[in-house]
């Protein structure tokens, strides 16, 4: 594995334990949405850093690639099984790319709901929400 | 080089934007921590996730988190 690699991991496992610990740990709501918003960024840097092959080439905006290229008339074109070894894995980009769209839209959903409690409860301390709970 | 700074900056401000009392902080932290974390995808060969990561985790969660934050502390600082 590629020292680059490694450390990307590395850090997306600081990301997940700093984001759980902040969910599970701290009191206030916002600070439970911020650890879920970094939860989602390490997932997501764990599934590019497998993609990852060095000095590969970006396989969007690569222009040594044309699908009918004969590589023996157009010298800097490559061939389809040269271009994928060279290339990176795309599949989790695509994958990344729709989890951060979707990670997105449900923290805004969360946070919604968080000023939905506010206005209920007058706080966003979860231990007060709990509290106020039991009384009612 | 820069490339592992990245990732130690990652790492380090996602801590400081758990551990900091202040909201606002926290939250202008989390933007930056998404910019880097988009910088690292341009170094692991993902340059449009890093498009996407750069536009949305930078203004629009930061934004939406602003946004949240006035209208839950509006009432308290009257």
């Amino acid at each position: 594995m590629e020292p680059f690699q490694t450390g990307a991991f590395l850090t997306a496992g600081v990301l997940i334990v700093a984001g759980f610990w902040a969910i599970i740990m701290m009191d206030n709501l916002l600070k439970k949405v911020i650890g879920a918003n970094f939860v989602g960024d390490g997932v997501n840097l764990v599934l590019i850093g497998i993609g990852y092959k060095p000095g590969g080439l970006i396989p969007e905006v690569t222009p040594h690639f044309h699908a009918s290229a004969i590589p023996s008339t157009f010298s800097h074109f490559l061939a389809f099984n040269e271009f994928a070894e060279l290339a990176s894995y795309p599949l989790p980009f695509a994958l990344v790319l729709t989890n951060i769209v979707i990670g997105a839209s449900t923290l805004s959903v969360m946070l919604a709901l968080s000023v939905v409690l506010y206005h209920k409860y007058q706080t966003l301390s979860v231990q007060k929400i709990f509290e106020a709970m039991e009384e009612d | 080089m820069f490339d592992y700074i990245l990732l130690f900056v990652v790492a380090l401000s996602a801590i400081m934007a758990i551990v900091q009392e202040n909201l606002y902080k926290s939250i202008v932290i989390l933007g930056f921590e998404s910019f880097s974390l988009a910088a690292i995808y341009h170094f692991l060969l993902a340059t449009d996730v890093a498009a996407t990561q750069a536009i949305l985790g930078s203004a629009l969660i930061p934004g939406l988190f602003i946004v949240t934050l006035y209208k839950t502390t509006k009432g308290r600082d009257e």
